[in-house]
């Protein structure tokens, strides 16, 4: 690239191997569902899309992107995904833009398949730039990105602890930031982060309760929560700690293949999932709150999901055979309709003391 | 209940056919083959797979399995006007009022207890989301094995490969659960019924390009997608001579699907499935036919008996629904210079994704060949909400739109 300012390169999809994005030269940046603009993008793909999906296309339309934003990568992750692609393409057609298909299963054929994925985005990639990309510096920023996965991972348990200030409202700040800048402001402010925190003393804040869910990106959403006397114990969104995942580099010839496998096998959104164990989803939730301590169980989800809505009842159905209560929420992306659900989850917090 | 049902059908039109062999007509013969499927699903007596949509129902076929995407329950219970209990069940146990009624209805009946138990089950990525999800949620419930078939987005050499890997797969895990390997004669039978039952179609559909055409709104309504389920079997071969037979001989006579055709209409993705006097209407008042629907064409190349895992994903790939949007536009803007089609019909099924999301694309791509396209707000299985008369009144300007217009096809 011969530009001195790097170009971003947008991504909406927490399955996105920004990684590869870095090693390319680019800043990966999360468009995420955050924007004042006007609701439109019901004109352009149907009302009954996603919240996410349709605040993105918002976003487009309006062009509340940052200007060095050149193109767009998305995941074959859902349905919704896959229309936004399409409507994107219409709306800023002068990007580079590029869909990676992902599988829903993480078997040996899957892998193999999508390593080539993989190495189809590093050509692309290549390509949009001007600049080859070398093996080695893909394991370099796998290894960089790893770093920030590990900070992430401290800091999240920090707030498990009740260590971090400005708590999950903090965090979140930070994985949005992580998830937009270049890697060195990233680490930087990770780094000072957990410095200022390590040494503060664990406190139990409230209730302990483990979160789930698709998108939230709002750091208030996780504030509101804890205002109603919430320890949020575990947290995982698209759009939180599910979004760094310590992907592996031990060889550097089968380095797609090792990531791939990583990347379908990680603990997964609902649209990922393991034929040999239907509604694994459901068990997986319950033993992670488990793990974690917690009392209680908080799933969020966005209207119109499909991944999520179809299998939440499968969750509600598990969790009635335990002792954790659960709570759905259903969301749009905002706090608009907060005020209803804050009566839902102080009465559900009640019921947990 | 749906065990009767299946069986009433099959018995009543094979009465009717007895009795009174002149009214054979290839919408009969095609309805018979249909509930033949659903008495065996039904019966008891066979081996029963759950599907996805672009399973490959002939491969299933030759390995004797009675196969079946679950969406055509859904379809099947909203035509008897029986859906309504099956989606409040399934909105009970918590399955949202916004997904797709197909997949909510087939979830309430199996929760009902009105699902026959699969031996297994066989979930495929195309064309939606919801239906990988509730394939996941009946295997659970179920309790049965779940095989995925992921089809990929686009076709490529390496795509079109990594399904016919999984497709090869696929017949290890079907052997393992019937205990019985693949008989490669069976499976060349199976190709060339299905092969023969293409070119058939192929036939099928040109003749119903012409115009005035010999289809009419319901002769071929939802053909394209259901055929598929008689794929591998002499049944498909049969359906599709009726169909050929009976198309040949209204050309030769000049008869057309209805009197006087003004109005050439193609639908988007699937048919309203419960009774609605919508296409009576179309064609009574306005001359108005639906000469096809979106799915009602051929996108593959005949299958090659010696290598088919190639062919058989190759197929799935094509499908209009997979891929990128773009892909399906040109399509339908294919389908409308073959068929002369002067409007048409999206239902936009409320709770698909895949398809009411590309509705906006869906318009201008077809607004760019000069058809306009009249979006509805239905649900194609819930009729709970049903808002007839304010239908009726868009499809009265739509129709009356298109008829102070020119053919976007004159020269
Ligand atoms: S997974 Fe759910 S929230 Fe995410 S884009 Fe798809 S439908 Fe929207
Ligand atoms: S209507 Fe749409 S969501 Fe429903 S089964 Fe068909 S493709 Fe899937």
């Amino acid at each position: 690239m011969t530009d001195m300012k790097k170009q971003r390169i947008g991504f909406t999809c927490a399955y996105t191997p920004i990684a590869i994005v870095d090693a390319a030269g680019f800043v990966p940046y999360r468009v995420l569902p955050v924007t004042d603009v006007p609701d439109q993008a019901g004109r352009i793909l149907h009302d009954n899309l996603c919240p996410h999906v349709k605040r993105v296309l918002d976003r487009a339309l309006e062009n509340d992107l940052p200007e060095d934003l050149t193109g767009m990568i998305f995941m074959n992750s859902c349905d919704a995904m896959r229309r936004l692609a399409d409507a994107w393409m219409t709306v800023r057609p002068e990007d580079h833009v590029m869909i990676l298909d992902l599988p829903t299963t993480g078997g040996r054929t899957d892998i193999a398949f999508f390593a080539k994925e993989l190495e189809r985005l590093s050509h692309t990639l290549a390509a949009w730039s001007g600049n080859p990309i070398a093996a080695d510096q893909i394991a370099r920023s796998v290894e960089q990105y790893n770093q920030i996965a590990d900070n992430i991972r401290t800091l999240n348990e920090f707030l498990a602890q009740g260590k971090l200030k400005g708590s999950g409202k903090r965090l979140q700040e930070l994985i949005n930031q992580a998830t937009s800048a270049p890697f060195a402001d990233s680490l930087t402010l990770l780094d000072a982060e957990i410095r200022n925190n390590q040494l503060n003393p664990a406190r139990q804040n409230g209730i302990p309760v483990f979160l789930f869910g698709n998108v939230m990106p709002d750091p208030d959403f996780f504030s509101l929560i804890e205002d109603c006397g919430v320890q949020i114990v575990g947290n995982d969104f698209c759009t939180s700690t599910r979004m760094f995942e310590n992907l592996p580099c031990t060889d550097k010839e089968t380095l797609f293949t090792e990531i791939s496998g990583q990347l379908l096998n990680k603990p997964p959104c609902a649209r990922t999932f393991d034929p040999a164990r239907p509604g694994k989803i459901a068990d997986d939730v319950i033993q992670r709150a488990k793990s974690l301590g917690a009392q209680g169980i908080i799933g969020h989800s966005l209207k119109f999901c499909d991944p999520y809505l179809a299998r939440l009842p499968m969750v509600r159905d598990a969790v009635q055979g335990t002792d954790i209560p659960l709570l759905l929420l259903e969301g749009d992306c905002t706090l608009r309709s907060f005020g209803q659900q804050r009566t839902r989850i102080e009465a559900f917090v009640e019921m947990l003391r | 209940m749906m065990k009767q049902y299946f069986d009433d059908l099959v018995n009543g039109i094979e009465a009717k056919l007895k009795e009174d062999p002149g009214s054979m007509s290839p919408r009969k013969i095609y309805a018979l083959e249909v509930a033949k499927i659903g008495r065996r699903l039904y019966g008891g007596e066979e081996r029963v797979a759950w599907c996805g949509v672009t399973a490959p129902f002939d491969l299933l076929a030759a390995m004797g399995i009675t196969s079946c995407f679950v969406e055509f329950i859904g379809a099947m219970l909203a035509s008897t006007g029986m859906v309504s209990e099956f989606l409040a069940e399934a909105e009970q146990a918590g399955f949202a009022g916004d997904t797709c009624a197909y997949h909510k209805s087939v979830l309430g009946a199996a929760r009902k207890g009105l699902m026959p138990v699969p031996d297994f089950l066989i979930a495929t990525s195309c064309p939606c989301t919801g239906g990988l999800a509730v394939m996941e949620t009946l295997a659970r419930h179920f309790q049965k094995d779940l095989f995925v078939l992921n089809i990929p987005q686009e076709e490529t050499q390496q795509s079109v490969q990594y399904l016919a890997d999984q497709i090869r797969d696929m017949v290890n895990f079907v052997s393992n659960h019937t205990g019985e390997a693949l008989s490669e004669d069976r499976l060349r039978e199976a190709i060339a019924h299905t092969n023969k039952a293409r070119e058939i179609m192929v036939d099928v559909y040109k003749m119903a390009m012409n115009v005035p055409s010999p289809a009419n709104g319901r002769l071929l309504g939802n053909f394209g997608i259901v055929v598929a389920l008689l794929l591998g079997t002499k049944a498909a071969v049969d359906v599709a001579t009726v169909y050929r037979d009976s198309f040949k001989e209204m050309l030769e006579k000049g008869i057309s699907g209805i009197p006087d055709e003004r109005i050439r209409l193609l639908w988007i993705q699937n048919r309203i499935q419960f009774k609605n006097p919508l296409i009576d209407i179309l064609e009574t008042q306005y001359n108005a036919s639906i000469v096809s629907d979106e799915l009602n064409d051929i996108t593959w190349d005949p299958i090659d008996p010696d290598d088919p895992y190639i062919g058989l994903a190759r197929r799935a790939i094509s499908i209009p629904f997979n891929g990128q949007g773009s892909r399906r536009i040109k399509h339908l803007q294919q389908m409308a210079k073959d068929y002369k089609i002067d409007g048409a019909i999206n239902p936009c099924h409320w709770g698909c994704r895949q398809g009411s999301g590309a509705r906006g694309l869906i318009s201008k791509g077809l607004g760019e060949v000069g058809v306009p396209v009249l979006n509805l707000e239905v649900d194609c299985i819930d009729s709970r909400n049903f808002a007839e008369g304010q239908l009726k009144t868009r499809l009265e300007a739509f129709t009356e739109m298109l008829d102070h217009r020119s053919s976007p096809w004159e020269a």
